[in-house]
């Protein structure tokens, strides 16, 4: 009897647990069997190497590559939806006229799909046939006019822009969320202290809105390190120009399906699981750390 | 009077639902994956003819485009959820998927006496046979804009030389010589095949996958250099551009030339039925000949784990007959069954002519040289922005041959 009252909540959590078990839990451990293995993905020839995919990755620079631009990708994201986001967000809270329109509009990116996205953004961006250069053109701007999705050094800047596009309203629904829960006493005090209203903000209101920081942050640190499908729609499997683009997303897809169009001879798919199984203990460590760091961070508030 | 009606309700009530059951259980459906999202139109007037002639068989055709194909019938095949009908490449991946039980065997169905050597060869894996190539074969060479060339007083190039002063010309006049989207691999692939071709020839190949020969070569390095040097020509961002928005500038006529096979034919022509297509073969390197490459199409084979493995077997019979043969040469590309020649199709007729020159298999068809497709697609980048030599280029591809141990 005293076991059934201390157990009883296994039955609510049990359907759940086991769904996690047998699509989460044992994949990712059969994965890190496979991970030990040379096999190419199909066929039937499968030799034991031990941790030699893993060997093989650490060393391997379009490995570091990939991480090193999935960071510049997080870490400019991560500046637009804060400052971007949030400032949208105060505005959007301070309920302008038309503010359902807003709102509406500035989240409809978030519901499109980002292959639609993409294939959207590679006909806008293409130096062929798309119309912004053109546009800059007509603005006296045609300096700035260029081969965006070739050009070395505004590939990555443009597929960021496309991401940061579709997810913006992420970060403002979260802020706007966070900013509504603010109690109002709080800021008008603030305002008969003698406190300018960016002081108020600064000094009351954000501080309050740490959990929405915490969350965000969080968020777009997993979205961003798995990113794929916008590389893949706008850069191709091979993140071109030259490596350029290419995250871990895009690196782990070619080595496990192959990199040509026209044949998949050199797939991979053990190596392809070997990197996934190194992505993925990086992520969590990295999860981690930063919730436990802006955890504090709330706490002290 | 109700008592009167009810026989005659029940009767009309069979009678109609008759020829529902009948239909119910007489049609099969044959699901087919194939990736040429771009012959569809194509694909589907054959399968109509074979419709006709086999009521009793629907097929149900799904095209998935070029670098996705893999992704998707990997993954399917993997799981049991495989389409009825499904190609492979020929070459390395044949023999894996049949190697894993994928397939059925059909050596002892099928009557392949009709099909060419090579499509034979494509066919077989270890003397027996998995899947066919009738959806044809292409062969590669060099597309050029007969009107672009007419209108400017100009003449195809044979030669190297002869390309790179034509490059100049046009480049000089505002015209883009040369249309070659690098963004997936496929094309500078395809560049380098050519080239290196041009030097090496069908022996050559045959020598560099006995390992009596290298891609490092100093005469195969050429190869290297060439690629290097063509690609000032090519249109505004082309590193970006993918194959099928390239295919379509091409067929729009907004660039004069574009390294391309018979396969892509259908694409040109479907894009802009205008277009004034012409083929020569690729333009010889110094110290060798004009190449073309040729390859069997994706070969098709039938799903061990379908249901319908009999009226997948009769599709395929009826497609290694003339008919079918006959309309992939006269509207998609080169066909693969024994005397069968495009009827008026007057660039079918170039590309073979073309073929006759110096033409080598496709590189990946051979597990030894299969991987440098992707070696080029990996490179070619940093070769064209000068970020690696053509001396470590042709390292990298040295690198991703493995020879015969003889």
């Amino acid at each position: 009897m005293a076991w059934r009252r201390r157990y009883d909540h296994v039955w609510f959590v049990l359907p759940g647990l086991l769904f996690f078990a047998v699509f989460i839990v044992y994949p990712t451990v059969s994965a890190f069997g496979l991970s030990l293995f040379d096999w190419k993905g199909i066929g039937r020839d499968v030799h034991f190497v031990g941790l030699a995919n893993f060997a093989e990755a650490l060393s391997s620079w379009p490995f570091y590559r990939a991480a090193l631009n999935n960071l510049i990708f997080f870490v400019a994201i991560l500046i637009f939806q804060h400052t971007v986001g949030l400032l949208l967000a105060v505005q959007l809270n301070a309920r302008p006229r038309f503010m359902e329109f807003y709102r509406t509009v500035l989240f409809m990116p978030v519901i499109i799909s980002l292959v639609a996205t993409g294939f959207i953004w590679t006909l806008m961006l293409s130096p062929n046939i798309g119309f912004i250069n053109p546009v800059l053109r007509d603005l006296g701007l045609g300096f700035l006019a260029r081969a965006w999705l070739s050009d070395t050094t505004w590939a990555l800047p443009a597929v960021i822009v496309v991401q940061a596009w579709n997810l913006l309203g992420w970060s403002i629904i979260i802020y706007l969320s966070g900013l509504q829960n603010v109690p109002q006493e709080l800021r008008q005090a603030a305002e008969l202290d003698g406190a300018t209203a960016w002081q108020g903000f600064w000094h009351v209101v954000f501080p309050l809105l740490s959990p929405s920081f915490t969350a965000l942050t969080v968020l777009t640190f997993i979205q961003i390190f798995r990113v794929f499908d916008v590389v893949y729609v706008l850069a191709g499997p091979l993140g071109a120009p030259a490596g350029r683009t290419d995250v871990l997303g895009t690196l782990v897809y070619r080595t496990a399906f192959g990199a040509g169009a026209m044949t998949s001879a050199d797939a991979r798919m053990s190596y392809a699981i070997a990197m996934s199984v190194l992505i993925f203990i990086l992520m969590a460590a990295i999860c981690a750390g930063l919730v436990h760091t802006l955890r504090k961070r709330e706490a002290a508030v | 009077m109700t008592a009167m009606r009810r026989p005659w309700l029940l009767a009309a009530s069979i009678l109609f639902s008759l020829p529902m059951i009948g239909a119910a259980h007489a049609k099969t459906t044959l699901v087919f994956w194939h990736n040429h999202p771009e012959w569809k139109e194509r694909v589907e007037t054959i399968l109509q003819k074979f419709e006709a002639a086999h009521p009793d068989i629907a097929i149900d055709l799904e095209e998935i485009s070029g670098p996705d194909y893999t992704p998707r019938i990997n993954t399917a095949l993997a799981a049991g959820e495989g389409p009825d009908l499904i190609d492979v490449n020929p070459g390395p991946e044949a023999r894996a998927a049949a190697e894993a039980g994928y397939l059925v065997d059909l050596t002892k169905l099928l009557d392949t006496s009709s099909l060419t050597d090579a499509g034979l060869d494509a066919s077989t894996v270890d003397g027996k046979i998995y899947s066919v190539p009738v959806l044809g074969a292409y062969t590669v060479g060099l597309y050029y804009n007969r009107d672009i060339f007419e209108q400017n007083g100009l003449k195809p190039p044979a030669t190297a030389a002869d390309l790179f002063a034509l490059c100049k010309t046009l480049k000089a006049k505002g015209i883009t010589p040369m249309i070659a989207p690098s963004q997936d691999g496929t094309i500078p692939a395809f560049l380098y095949m050519l080239a290196a071709s041009s030097i090496l020839k069908a022996d050559g190949l045959t020598a560099v996958r006995h390992g009596t020969r290298k891609l490092t070569d100093p005469d195969v390095l050429k190869a290297a250099y060439f690629m290097r040097d063509l690609y000032p020509y090519f249109e505004e961002g082309a590193l970006g551009s993918q194959y099928t928005e390239g295919k379509a500038l091409f067929a729009l006529g907004k660039g004069a030339m574009m390294e391309g096979g018979s396969a892509d034919y259908a694409g040109f022509t479907q894009t802009n039925p205008k277009i004034a297509l012409a083929v020569v073969p690729f333009p010889a390197l110094d110290g060798g000949q004009p190449s073309t490459v040729t390859g069997m199409e994706r070969s098709i084979g039938v799903n061990k784990d379908g249901k319908h493995i009999d009226a997948a077997v009769t599709f395929l019979k009826w497609m290694l007959t003339k008919e079918p043969a006959q309309m992939v040469v006269d509207t998609i590309t080169l066909t693969t069954t024994k005397g069968v020649e495009p009827s008026n199709n007057p660039v079918m007729r170039e590309m073979i002519e073309a073929s006759r020159v110096n033409d080598v298999r496709v590189w990946y068809e051979f597990p030894e040289t299969a991987n440098v497709f992707a070696a080029v697609g990996a490179n070619a980048q940093q070769l064209f922005l000068g970020e690696m030599s053509p001396e470590d280029f042709a390292k990298a591809m040295q690198a991703a041959v493995t020879p015969k141990a003889n």
